[in-house]
């Protein structure tokens, strides 16, 4: 890909809670389309990256660059509506509404602005509830469904707001193997089809590895590693981050 | 569906025209009566815009109802008439929903609540000591209107029920447009709202307002109503605690909960009253405490999961 197709800038983004060092000068880039894994050890500080960069929790410095914009200023809201969207690692569901209202709200508020009008709003909720396979469970109440299912109810949500980049905060959390087969099959379709930019964020090597085009592996808060799955996978500071000292050199001392 | 949606609308028209002549065939205590019922359902109304619809209970809102009262009373005391007056009164409150909530509706819960009463209590305690403006403790008169007692009445509860169709179909349109879903998203989840592109502080000041503006226009024509208003009278947290309990009696989050939760509550203090003088608030008390106990989500609430269930039981019958 050429330089000039960076969506998304992260330099040196630091997050302190108090003396713990959450976020600490990490920078890295996102290309447009394609899907970066964010990953690392369960503390390692991708929720809270995903959060600084979504303006749910300010930064203590650095800046996130989007589209030739510094947005680390700027309230979730104003984020979303310019098009970085994100999901929960714990599912958020607007509770009392049911999944056609839940997208609805998504699309209404969404980056198109076409969508205020609720019959084109409407509209567009449909058919991504159909492009996600929840047309049968669209009247239920949230409360009503099980976790699969509002897990690609939150899906459908962000996918309303036409976003041009989405982080998916551990997605596949919860998920019996064969659902996040599944999951990851219509991760990939939705990313082809509306040609999304995806920041995936896991802290299970396994899911990330067939889904990414590149990998940026995070520890105690700092980026270590950033490359293709392969190149990750076989990195001496990853395989320490995952499975410690020991480990990394006796799979050194066997390559 | 379609034919549901015309009977209801034909059912509502009825409705009102009923209420339009109940005065003819009532007595004039009946007429009173009806009138601070239609009183509270507005009350009630703003209420459950906040707390029934976005999750904020405001238990102070009755600073509201103070505030129109006291800008009627002072504006008709400085010469001006009752629709000249109107709406610097309802100005006046939005103003002072928009001043006071910008700071407190960043509070969620408990705390907004309180905070709230604290704001009613500021606002009595001005306009107790600003003597030479409202008249103080003591209370301050309005012109009374130059016709019978009756003609009167009925003039009050005419205008009374015509607040309190408009304030109900201006909150029935805000709920099924865009900025209510907004607001009904506040009440889901507000993290998840702010973060699908809401404005959430913006949604919570200007319902807020909203809240103001028709809780202050029933102040007003209840000052006018009274020709003569007290502060600790019209600045009552108990308006804002009836209203409350009206409204999760009838329904909290349901358009005609308020209204219904109004005549519930409002008749059965006549009943009470009239048969248990003295012991009246007691068994009222009692009467509320076995309503919520067994209607937790009001009337409205119960009648929808009875037409729910028996639906689903027709359902069930078709398909076997």
């Amino acid at each position: 890909m050429e330089e000039n197709n960076i969506i998304l800038t992260i330099k040196s983004l630091s997050k302190y809670f108090g003396a713990l060092k959450a976020v600490d000068e990490v920078s890295f880039e996102v290309k447009r389309g394609e899907i970066l894994g964010l990953i690392g050890p369960n503390g390692a500080g991708k929720t809270t990256i995903t959060n600084v960069v979504t303006g749910t929790y300010p930064k203590t410095s650095g800046s996130v660059i989007f589209e030739d914009t510094d947005i680390s200023n700027l309230k979730p809201y104003q984020i979303a509506r310019k098009g970085l969207t994100r999901t929960f690692q714990v599912v958020k569901p607007l509770i009392g509404m049911t999944v056609e209202e839940n997208v609805l709200v998504g699309s209404l508020y969404g980056r198109d602005k076409r969508n205020t009008d609720m019959k084109n709003a409407s509209k567009r909720a449909r058919e991504i509830i159909k492009l996600v396979g929840l047309e049968s469970k669209k009247d239920s109440l949230v409360s009503d469904i099980t976790l699969p299912d509002l897990k690609k109810m939150e899906f459908a949500r962000v996918l309303a707001m036409e976003p041009e980049v989405l982080f998916l905060d551990e997605v596949m959390a919860g998920l019996n193997p064969a659902e996040v087969e599944e999951a990851s099959i219509l991760v990939k379709r939705v990313r082809r089809e509306k040609e999304l930019t995806i920041v995936y964020i896991e802290h299970i090597m396994k899911a990330v590895m067939g889904i990414s085009d590149r990998i940026v592996v995070l520890h105690h808060g700092r980026k270590i590693v950033e490359g293709t799955p392969q190149e990750v996978v076989n990195n001496s500071a990853v395989i320490e981050a995952y499975l410690g000292k020991r480990y990394a050199k006796e799979v050194n001392n066997e390559g | 569906m379609f034919n549901n949606k015309k009977v209801n609308i034909f059912l509502i028209i009825v409705g009102i025209i009923i209420f339009i002549f109940l005065p003819r065939f009532v007595s004039g205590y009946w007429v009173r009566v009806i009138t601070t019922i239609f009183m509270y359902a507005v009350i009630s109304q703003g209420i459950n815009l906040m707390s029934g619809y976005m999750g904020y209970l405001p238990f102070g809102n009755a600073m509201f109802f103070g505030v129109g009262a006291y800008i009627t009373a002072i504006g008709m005391g400085k010469g001006l008439s009752f629709l000249a007056v109107l709406p610097l009164a309802a100005l006046t409150a939005i103003l002072v929903s928009i001043l006071f909530g910008l700071p407190v509706l960043r509070l969620r819960g408990h705390y907004f609540a309180i905070a709230t009463i604290g704001m009613s209590g500021a606002l009595l305690s001005v306009v107790q000591n600003a003597t030479e403006i409202t008249g103080g403790a003591m209370g301050t008169t309005l012109p009374i209107i130059d016709k019978s007692p009756e003609v009167t009445y009925n003039y009050f509860y005419l205008a009374m029920l015509a607040l309190m169709v408009i304030t109900t179909l201006t909150i029935y349109l805000i709920i099924k447009s865009k900025f209510g879903f907004g607001i009904r998203s506040i009440k889901a989840n507000e993290e998840a709202a702010n973060s699908m592109g809401i404005n959430t502080t913006y949604h919570k000041v200007i319902a807020w307002a909203i809240s103001a503006l028709f809780t202050s226009i029933a102040g007003a024509l209840y000052a006018y109503w009274m020709s003569f208003i007290g502060p600790e009278e019209v600045f009552d947290v108990m308006i804002a605690v009836n209203t409350i309990v009206i409204m999760l009696i009838g329904g909290a989050g349901s358009i005609l909960g308020p209204i219904i939760g109004a005549f519930v509550i409002s008749l059965l203090s006549e009943v009470v009253w009239s048969t248990f003088l003295e012991y009246h608030l007691a068994v009222l008390g009692i009467t509320i405490i076995i309503i919520v106990f067994f209607v937790p989500k009001g009337i409205t609430g119960a009648i929808a999961d009875f037409v729910k269930k028996r639906e689903l039981r027709l359902r069930k019958k078709v398909s076997v």
